[in-house]
């Protein structure tokens, strides 16, 4: 399994989710395999896209082909970390699982 | 044992690290990249890129101690096997540090009086917390220490150099990205393998709190002791023409004072420690 989202939320979805095409971002630091699902963040002006989280460990934005929703869990290759992603204030935030 | 120690291989660290952003690099850059000459032309510029390089020394030589005396100190092989891969991480960190100094014109005999010369006395004490934590073979208060205290300082340190050498030296700029991307998985490791232990041995937190603290003074001391020693911009700053336009935390680079860059600094450091902490369960101990 490439993508990093690991498991979709279990609740069921009224709205289908957007499907993403990824390209390369020149992010290079995990095996080239794996390149488009990251990318360096551009600091708190960075807007993220609906299939994107911020990983709060070692601030690199994960890209998934799939939009990305609150109770899903993602994985973040550069840290080694597994994300759980939680809708605050409107906001969708990734909090890690220990 | 928790799932993602499955991943801190060997296997994964060749393809992702020497196997991918450091392919093809000499000493963490590019084999034709080089130091600026307006940089080794101006005297103090020079002086105050040793100084700075110094510091990164020493603190990568701390890293390495305190990562290889962790090996023997973990409780589990996979951690054992990550803490080796860091352990080579540092040492190369030490190596591509060092080399920059000779880069900047000084010689191999003269490495350690330079070392002597220019070290932040701050900094040998910060590093003594460390080390005698992981000389007693104190696997949590090590980790913290080593992975979330000194990796998240050196994390903030080394993305404010970067920003500030981005355009002016590209040589240097593209050897810390190096070390960055080799810092996630440091910071990494800190947070989720402490997380879990901090959550099975709570009655480890208020010691764990203390070393957090004493370092944190000794962080902030060195962050003084440095900034009030550089002698005009900031020491990331080429001083000739070629202005960089650089921000880092809202501040212009080549404009703020030294007392704007250590507040940002010392600013940016604490409210990361303060978010790491808080996520692995311990509580941030102001120093004063
Ligand atoms: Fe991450
Ligand atoms: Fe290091």
């Amino acid at each position: 399994m490439n993508d990093p989202l690991e498991t979709a939320r279990r609740a069921p979805e009224r709205r289908p989710r957007q499907s993403f095409e990824l390209e390369e971002t020149g992010f290079n630091e995990v095996p080239k395999r794996f390149r488009k699902f990251y990318r360096r963040w551009r600091g708190p002006k960075d807007k993220l896209a609906p299939n994107e989280a911020l990983c709060p460990v070692c601030k690199v934005v994960i890209r998934s082909t799939k939009e990305l929703r609150a109770g899903d869990r993602v994985y973040c290759m550069p840290c080694m970390s597994r994300l759980e992603l939680v809708e605050e204030n409107g906001v969708l935030l990734a909090k890690v699982i220990y | 044992m928790a799932d993602f120690l499955a991943n801190y291989s060997i296997q994964k660290w060749l393809e992702s690290c020497p196997q991918g952003y450091l392919e093809d690099t000499v000493f963490g850059h590019g084999p034709d990249e080089r130091e600026p000459d307006d940089l080794l032309k101006n005297e103090s510029y020079r002086e105050q890129q040793i100084r700075t390089t110094v510091q990164l020394i020493a603190g990568e030589r701390c890293a390495l101690a305190a990562s290889s005396g962790l090996v023997n100190a973990a409780p589990d092989q996979a951690s054992k096997t990550f803490l080796a891969t860091q352990t080579l991480d540092e040492g190369r960190h030490v190596e591509i540090f060092t080399q920059r100094l000779y880069d900047l014109g000084i010689k191999p005999d003269d490495l350690e009086s330079t070392i002597k010369t220019y070290i932040n006395p701050h900094l040998g004490k910060f590093a003594e917390v460390l080390l005698e934590k992981v000389d007693k073979k104190d696997f949590v208060a090590g980790v913290v220490g080593q992975n979330i205290v000194l990796e998240g300082m050196a994390f903030s340190v080394f993305e404010m150099l970067h920003t500030g050498a981005l355009e002016t030296n590209p040589k240097f700029a593209h050897t810390l990205s190096g070390t960055i991307a080799d810092e996630r998985r440091h910071v990494g490791f800190g947070e989720n393998r402490i997380g879990e232990l901090i959550r099975r041995y709570p009655e480890r937190k208020a010691d764990v709190q203390r070393m957090q603290r004493d370092m944190t003074k000794h962080m902030l001391a060195t962050f003084h002791e440095a900034f009030s020693r550089s002698p005009a911009v900031a020491d990331t700053v080429a001083p000739s023409g070629r202005k960089s336009n650089a921000t880092y935390q809202g501040l212009k680079l080549a404009e703020a004072s030294n007392e704007e860059m250590e507040s940002a600094l010392s600013a940016t450091v604490l409210g990361e420690f303060k978010t790491r902490l808080g996520r692995i369960g311990l509580e941030y101990q102001s120093p004063v």
